[in-house]
Order: structure tokens, then sequence, then C-alpha cells
């Protein structure tokens, strides 16, 4: 899962970073308002967490900003400021979550999936599509009840895929899924994890829309 | 006599103190008055009684006769006459004893007298007859007077007996009245949380007490203003000391977290020094947080120079490290009235500013130097300076420059603005003429010049 990190102080950006990768988030960091406003207009993120005191643009008018914008993605606010008033203000200006620092690495990343499980509308910690379970905080796949091990990329692939069951991902969409600033991106990568997922899970479960990109059918759902 | 602590309790001393005394006087007065007139009165009468005697004496006067005067009044026994012929007694009242009521051997008594006589005392009217040798005495016990000037006292005075309970009792409740507002305003007062800090309403308050309120309203004010600056403080402080901490936790985390060595030990070096940040700020907050307090500095003579030069040699291996050249003008000794230990902290940020926010090779001057008496400490580096709307907010609590790459709290700035203001010294942001960068300039005003 992608998320965006806005925190200019260095010491704390750099912790989040590294606790969030550690938890199996793809991380990106800008450290003020403009960068992060830019990142999240122009890139796909599966949530962001933002800081409020970020220089040159407050993280409130970068929130206002993009929703004005019609930026939907989950936003997880991370402030040092706690007074009831900024965390009404925080949230009717279109948060999805308010946390005061300092925070639980651990907590962060579960509050994270949940905030992108809700986006898309799925009420359950752990995703199901067909006979497939996925869990996010565990990072673990099972097929009718036996676990699947992946790799980290075919997870997150899979993830992404079950997240938007139903819906045709770009092959583009995918690669923004999986790769954060500064990894390269081989030509052919999406390809390759589908086919090793594909041998993992069988056939049926992704299909390629020629042209477009690939989808993971609703049809079919187990009970988890 | 020492008056009671209660307001109350003074002036109903004094109230009911005036009222019986005054009440005393008046009695004093009335029975002065009352006796005098009472025995002119009296007196008149005792001679008109000589008089009917004298008058009497026309006939045949026999030796001590004994008239049985009819009593007439009660009155009658306690008034005696005396008819004396040659010496002899002729005439008396039945009361009356047979010795002279005054004595008379060799002369004549004539008018008024009071004497004792046989445990009673007499006032007696003496005068003679038409004829030479006779002598009479008219007499009335002074008792009965005084009866009666005791019965006109206790008619005309005797009802302010009674009155002065009532009168105590009515000027108890007026008193309780008339200081009832200052009770009021005791109860609103002691009823109040310790945090309710609003004025109390002037307005209706007897005039004498709102000199005493508006004392005490802008005691208040003063008080809220001060809980204000301190619950800001507060808040800042909390504000500020969440990032620090929240750093340390994400690094503390990420190293029990770490799978490999490197990772490990890169994320507790972070958290040391994050620890060492947090150390840092909390030694400002507290530095800030006594200046603060206003609490009152023994300022000695300082020599600014001596001390300049002592802090930047401790500071200058930090600058040795970034390349940069740190200079010190400040030969002659100049002397401030400052407390050394805050004009150490004051010099330090001031430098220790210079330094960071300076790039590596840059410049720093140092220079104490005094001019017509005022003693100027001047601070100038070749970093990137400041834009004037930064210039205008440095000294703010936690405004710092944004993307400055430094991770200060800004609290320098306050300190040092702190410091300057305790000093009674001017502390200017300029831009450096000499170096191109930032001119931080603190001016202190010679007291005896000034």
């Amino acid at each position: 899962m992608r998320v965006l990190l806005a925190e200019d102080d260095p010491l704390l950006g750099d912790g989040l970073r590294a606790g969030l990768r550690q938890l199996g988030f793809l991380v990106d960091w800008v450290r003020d308002g403009e960068a992060a406003e830019r990142e999240l207009r122009a890139e796909s993120y599966a949530a962001a967490v933002l800081d409020l005191g970020l220089p040159l643009k407050d993280g409130l008018e970068v929130l206002a900003s993009i929703r004005r914008a019609g930026v939907t993605l989950p936003v997880l606010v991370l402030t040092a400021r706690d007074a009831i008033p900024d965390r009404v203000r925080g949230l009717d200006v279109g948060a999805d979550d308010y946390v005061v620092k300092p925070v639980d690495l651990n907590e962060l990343a579960a509050r994270l999936r949940a905030l992108v499980r809700r986006a898309h509308g799925q009420p359950h910690e752990r995703l199901c599509v067909q006979d497939v379970t996925l869990d996010p905080a565990a990072r673990s796949v099972a097929q009718a009840g036996v676990p699947v091990p992946l790799s980290a990329r075919e997870f997150d692939l899979l993830h992404a895929l079950m997240l938007n069951a139903g819906r045709v991902l770009s092959r583009e969409q995918l690669e923004q899924h999986l790769y954060s600033w500064g990894q390269e991106v081989e030509s052919n990568a999406i390809e390759v994890h589908v086919h090793h997922l594909r041998r993992k899970l069988g056939n049926a479960l992704i299909q390629t829309v020629r042209g477009v990109g690939y989808v993971l059918a609703r049809d079919l759902p187990t009970s988890s | 006599m020492k008056l009671p602590r209660s307001l109350q309790g003074r002036l109903l001393v004094l109230v009911l103190g005036l009222v019986v005394g005054a009440w005393l006087v008046t009695a004093a007065l009335t029975w002065i008055d009352v006796r005098h007139e009472l025995d002119e009165l009296l007196d008149s009468h005792l001679a008109q009684a000589a008089a009917l005697l004298v008058v009497q004496q026309t006939g045949e006067i026999e030796d001590d006769h004994r008239v049985d005067a009819p009593t007439l009044h009660r009155y009658a026994p306690k008034v005696a006459f005396q008819v004396f012929h040659e010496g002899r007694l002729a005439l008396r009242s039945s009361n009356a004893p047979a010795e002279p009521m005054l004595g008379f051997e060799g002369r004549v008594a004539d008018g008024f007298k009071t004497v004792e006589i046989g445990g009673t005392t007499w006032r007696v009217f003496a005068t003679r007859g038409r004829e030479r040798d006779v002598q009479v005495f008219v007499g009335e016990q002074v008792e009965s007077r005084n009866s009666i000037l005791w019965a006109v006292l206790r008619s005309s005075l005797g009802p302010m007996l009674f009155a002065v309970p009532l009168l105590a009792l009515a000027a108890w409740w007026a008193v309780r009245q008339g200081v009832a507002p200052l009770r009021l305003l005791g109860r609103a007062l002691a009823h109040r949380s310790p945090d309710a800090l609003q004025p109390i309403a002037v307005n209706g308050a007897p005039s004498e007490m709102a000199p005493m309120l508006e004392a005490l309203n802008g005691l208040f004010r003063r008080i809220s203003d001060l809980l204000e600056s301190e619950r800001r403080f507060t808040a800042d402080a909390a504000h500020e000391l969440r990032t620090p901490i929240a750093g340390i936790r994400a690094q503390a985390q990420v190293a029990l977290g770490a799978t490999a060595d490197a990772e490990r030990s890169r994320a507790l070096q972070a958290t040391l020094q994050g620890c060492d940040r947090a150390t840092r700020l909390i030694e400002q907050l507290l530095t800030l947080a006594r200046l603060e307090s206003g609490e009152e500095h023994a300022l000695v003579a300082v020599d600014l120079s001596a001390l300049a030069r002592q802090v930047v040699a401790e500071v200058a291996p930090q600058a040795l490290s970034k390349q940069q050249v740190i200079e010190v003008i400040a030969g002659n000794p100049c002397t401030v009235q400052g407390d050394a230990t805050l004009l150490s902290v004051l010099v330090r940020n001031l430098v220790d500013n210079a330094i960071r926010y300076s790039p590596a090779g840059a410049t720093v001057k140092i220079g104490v130097s005094s001019e017509q008496g005022a003693v100027r400490l001047s601070v100038e580096d070749s970093g990137p300076g400041m834009s004037e709307a930064d210039m205008k907010r440095v000294g703010e609590r936690f405004f710092r420059v944004i993307g400055s790459g430094q991770d200060g709290s800004g609290l320098g700035w306050s300190i040092a603005r702190r410091i300057a203001a305790v000093h009674r010294a001017v502390l200017r942001v300029a831009k450096s003429d000499l170096l191109g960068g930032l001119s931080v300039e603190v001016r202190f005003l010679d007291e005896e010049v000034a």
C-alpha cells in the first residue's frame, strides 16, 4: 500500500517512513505543504499522513485545497495540536482521521489500513474475493483456508486488486500502488507479478482486459 | 479604648457611644438648669413664707409658742419655721427644732444658707423682723428639693433610658444595612473559584467601594493576563515537545522492528539525536519560563568584552567544524550592569544562531564596543540572512524561519529578547552591511548617562 507522508520534522519523518516501511507500506515523504499538495494531486496514493504545521503551506490548507480539487483519498492528520477546536476543524476540512503526536507505529499502520479499507467500501478487516482471503494487518493470504506464501510485491498487487475488486486497474495504476519514488519499475514488472499470482492462486482469479488492465471478479465470494 | 476590628462593630460602638455621651451631657445640663430654677423658685417661696411670718409679728410675741400648723399638703412637714424674739424662741412649727436653725449669737443672720441639723440637710432663709430683735428662720429639707429634681429629671430624661437599648438595636440594624454591600462583596469573593477572574460589576456599588472594586478588578485583569500567558506558554510548550517525542518514539520503534543491524543502529542513533534535541528544547523552555516569571535579577557590573570572548571560545569548535571564520572584536573592557549567566546565554544564543544558520565557509563576527557610554554588542554573519517579514516576527515564541534546514525551535530568539529586556537593552535585527547576512545588535543603555 503506497502512502504519502507529509512531515517537516526530519527525525519524525525519517522514523515514520522507516517504521511504516517495516510494516509493509510504500512511503513517499515530502517535507512541506506545497510538495504535499502537488504529490496528492498528481499521484495515486492509497492514503496520506499529513502533519498540520507544514512549512510553505499549512496542512489544513493543503487538505482543503485537495478536497476542493476532488481528491478523495483517505487522509490521516498527524499533529501536535490537540485542542478540541483543532480536531473539529481538521475533521471538518476533510480529514478522515485525526491523530495526536506521539503515535504508536502499529496503531498508525492499523488506522491507515482501516481508512483504506473503508474508502473502498470494505467493512471487514480481511478482504475476501472468491475463495481468496487477504489479511492486510498480518500481510497473509489464504486460498480456501490454505495459506499461500507471496512476495511483498505480489501481496501489494493482490491487495490493490482485491480492494478494487470488480474494477479494472490499468498497468500504470498498479505500478503506482507498487512502487514508491526512486524505485525502478521494470517494464514488464506487473505482467511478471500477475503471472506469479496466477501460478500460485489459479488462472481464474485475475482476468486480463486487453489494452486496459487487470480485474479481479467479485463472483463467487466465499465467507472468511 | 480599642475599637472592634469589624466595621459593623466599630460603627455601632461609635454611634452608640456618641448617642449615650450626648444624652449624658444633656442630662447633666438639664440637672444644672433645673436645679438652678428649682432653687430660685423654692427659695422665693421660703422668702415669701418668711415675709408672711414677719408680717404676722405685729402682735404680742409669746415665748416658745409652738404652732401646730395644719398639714395642708403632704409637702408641709418638710418645711419648718422658727421665730425668735430677743434671742428667745417665740414661735416655731411643730417639726422645727428648739435650737435656732442658724446660730445668731451677737449678730443677726440674714439670707439663705444650707445647714446640717440633726442629720438632715436644710435650706434655711433667715431674716429680721420689723423690730430688730425679731429673727425669723424658714427652712426646707434639701432632700425634698432633690426629690423634686429627680422627679423632673426622671420624667424628662427617663424615657431616654428605655430609648437607648431600642436605639442600640436600631443602630445595629442600620449599620448592618449600611455595610451590607461589603458583606455581599465578601461573600461573592469567597465563593469565587480560583480561575474566575471576570471583573466585579462596579455599577450599583456604593461610591465608597468603587475605588476598591476598581483596584480589585485591575488585579484580576493582571492575574488573568498572567494566567493566560502561562496557559499559552504551556500549550505552546506541549505542542512543541510532542514532535521531538513522537520522533524519538517512532525511531525507537523502528529500531525494535529492524531486521538488519545497520537499520537498527541508524534508528538508535536517530533516537539519541532526538533525545538530545528534546533535552535542548526543555532547557530552553525552562530558561524562558524562568525569564518570563518576572523574577528579579541582581544586576552587577559585568565586562561584556571578556564574557563575549569566553562564550565564543566555547562555541568556536562548532564553527571551525563547518570551516567558518569566527572573529571577536572586543579589545577594551566594556562594562554593563547585568547578570553574567543570562548575558552568557544571550551571547551564546546569538552566536550559535549565526553559526547554525550560516553555510560552511561563512564568516561570523562578534563585536563589543562602547559609544558615548552605551555598550553595543553585535553579531554579524555572511549567511543567507532573513526576509523583512521574518525579521519582524523573530522573537515570537516558537517562530522559526521555514526552510532553514535547521531543527531549532525558535525559542533561542525569544530567550535573547527576554534577556535583553531584563537588562533594559534593545535588540535589533537587520541585514548586515558588513557581511551581507544577518546582523543582530544589542544596545545596552548606560544608566548613568540616561
